[in-house]
């Protein structure tokens, strides 16, 4: 956290060159498509395999993939009205009833905790040693005021999914899918961008965005934003998956999976503690998450469909 | 040109001040109460209630009532801080998770948008006579929504339901339910925020609140009161206060297009529908599983509410009192 005067001048700075972070008060226009995810849960890959199949390019760096899809808490408003539309912007807030069209990315939330961990101290958050199973606890399952008002895992992916599963123009993308088969993946999200989804495209994109081309480009050219962090600490970590399972502590899982078991349960994260007195009374509605899954099994969330008969009904709606 | 200068200028010096409005990103404390409601919920009115509750010897006006129970929208954060705790706070914002207790109002989506329609005439964004049914439609999609960023009724009303319904920290009112039995409903909210107030208070709580009185008062502050004062005056703020307007005043096309959109929430609030199912297509705007899944949760809770409160009938709270300026 920074001290209070530096905010403040930052502050008093931005508004007078007009450059305060859009944030949630971003202008939001019926065109627009945004990449709205939790933090740390690789929407900047997907950012990334985004703007290499709009416009293959060889040498993309990570600031030029952030000004083609820039997140809405580093630029502000009027250079984001600027942009030339339809524009994509990276957004991690909670449900926004004004976002027309959404990819939404999720992540296990344990390898979402470690991600966060790592993130943490390179700002400078918690030190070097910090106990995994006290940062779950103290601040990955609880959220309080904070500069990203995001709140917690469980509520941001509920959020979304209760206001959105059964709507036209709301992708859901797993992260696991993503690394698993992410041709399969990119195409869904080609079909949402009204994107020919050519399979050389996509494979073209695909090698473009490969994990240790972004690592090591974030070694040579970093996000500018990410210059206040330590430089020792990668931002491009690991990009796999279950990484959770040789890190976090026993009481760690427990804790996670006792607080969102119906949300994990609804995507498909299996878990790992056996709770002795049956499962705890979690911090998401159990009810509201089955019928979410109801919905993802039916297939609403994973692919456009009768987009057709909505737009006449609801002239606007989308 | 002239007003984007004057824009700019206002936006520095609320900078350098301390200024800028809060709204969804003040600081809450975790001793803070919400208000929380759709726009034209009647907030405005439990506003008066309550703080005419805890302010009994001196009346609530439509001048210091933003005083006792401010709005998020029209203070800045660090006013806001400065106010005393435990505060009660008034939002429209759709779910947010970190206010610690909340008071959800919720109306029938039909009285709603003609309340909203009136209120959208009085501050001229459209004309008199423009079409009910043109203007519902619009509204249904959150069009009038700009500056509040409360999104639609139903996204606004299911984010807290989805979120919250089974939470003790949330106690869902019927603006039908405290129309009919306002004493009742009244002992309830008080409760749940820490008051245990005499009969002779809720009394003169409720006297001090009828819409006679906050009409009388309009007259009075109209011109003054910061949500009105830039607004036609010739169009009252308290308008019917009344519950099933819609039936009379609403055109059944409007009706038609409201329910066709949020029917399964309108059902587990227990709202009738006055259209037949088979008018109701294509699929509504709302999530029908995840309103089912609701439907027991809301339906106790419902149910427990509108017994009437029995002098130890729930646990009180064992907080101190709402702060007091």
């Amino acid at each position: 956290m920074r001290h209070w005067l530096t905010e403040y001048l930052a502050d008093v700075k931005n508004s007078v060159l007009l450059n305060r972070p859009a944030g949630r008060a971003v202008t939001v226009y019926p065109d627009d498509v945004f990449l709205v995810s939790y933090p740390r849960v690789g929407s900047n890959w997907t950012r990334f395999l985004i703007c290499n199949l709009l416009q293959p390019e060889e040498g993309l760096s990570l600031p030029a993939a952030e000004a083609r899809i820039p997140g809405i808490y580093i630029n502000s408003d009027r250079a984001l009205r600027r942009l030339p539309r339809p524009r994509i912007l990276k957004s991690h807030e909670p449900y926004d009833a004004r976002y027309p069209r959404v990819i939404y990315i999720v992540r296990d939330p344990r390898d979402v905790a470690v991600s966060r961990y790592y993130f943490t101290l390179k700002w400078r958050g918690i030190p070097d040693g910090f106990p995994f199973e006290d940062f779950v606890k103290q601040r990955f399952l609880v959220a309080g005021n904070a500069v990203l008002n995001t709140g917690p895992w469980g509520d941001h992916v509920i959020g979304w999914l209760t206001a959105r599963a059964e709507r036209e123009e709301f992708l859901l993308v797993k992260y696991e899918d993503l690394k698993k088969d992410t041709a399969q993946e990119l195409r869904r999200i080609a079909t949402l961008l009204r994107v020919d989804p050519d399979s050389q495209r996509i494979a073209r994109a695909i090698e473009l965005s490969s994990f240790d081309r972004m690592r090591s480009l974030d070694q040579t050219e970093p996000l500018k934003w990410l210059k206040r962090g330590r430089s020792d600490v990668p931002f491009i970590r690991e990009g796999r998956m279950g990484g959770w399972r040789t890190v976090l502590p026993e009481e760690a899982v427990a804790a996670i999976e006792a607080a969102w078991w119906p949300a994990m349960q609804l995507l498909g994260y299996e878990l790992a503690t056996h709770f002795s007195n049956g499962l705890p009374e979690p911090q998401v509605n159990a009810q509201v998450c089955e019928a979410l899954a109801k919905s993802l099994k039916r297939g609403h969330g994973y692919a456009p469909y009768r987009a057709a008969a909505l737009a006449d009904q609801f002239p606007g709606a989308y | 040109m002239k007003s984007q200068v004057r824009q700019y200028l206002a936006g520095v010096r609320d900078a350098i001040l301390l200024k800028a409005t809060a709204g969804r990103s003040h600081t809450v404390f975790p001793d803070d109460r919400y208000l929380v409601s759709y726009p034209k919920s009647g907030n405005t009115w439990v506003r008066f209630l309550v703080a005419n509750l805890v302010h009994s010897e001196f009346p609530t006006t439509f001048q210091n009532v933003d005083l006792r129970i401010p709005e998020v929208y029209n203070y800045s954060d660090r006013e806001l801080r400065a106010f005393p705790r435990p505060r009660v706070l008034k939002t429209h914002e759709p779910f947010d998770f970190r206010y610690p207790k909340v008071i959800y109002i919720v109306r029938d989506p039909r009285d709603v948008a003609l309340s909203k329609y009136h209120w959208i005439r009085k501050w001229r964004g459209i004309p008199d006579g423009y079409p009910v049914e043109d203007f519902v439609g619009r509204w249904i999609v959150a069009e009038f929504d700009q500056y509040l960023k409360a999104g639609s009724w139903a996204d606004n009303v299911l984010s807290w339901l989805a979120m919250r319904a089974s939470s003790v920290d949330f106690l869902l009112v019927r603006y039908e339910d405290l129309l009919g039995a306002t004493r009742d409903q009244l002992r309830r909210m008080a409760r749940f925020l820490g008051i245990e107030p005499s009969e002779e208070i809720l009394t003169r709580a409720i006297d001090l609140s009828s819409a006679d009185r906050m009409r009388t008062l309009e007259k009075k502050e109209s011109r003054e009161w910061r949500d009105t004062r830039p607004t036609r005056q010739d169009i009252p703020f308290v308008r019917k206060a009344a519950a099933g307007d819609w039936k009379t005043a609403c055109p059944p096309g409007a009706v038609r297009q409201i329910e066709a959109a949020w029917w399964p929430l309108m059902k587990l609030l227990s709202y009738e529908l006055a259209s037949s199912p088979g008018s109701r297509t294509p699929e509504p705007l709302v999530h029908k599983g995840v309103c089912e899944s609701l439907a027991d949760v809301v339906r106790v809770r419902l149910e427990a509410s509108r017994e009437p409160a029995k002098p130890d009938a729930e646990p009180v709270a064992a907080t101190k009192p709402i702060g007091a300026l």
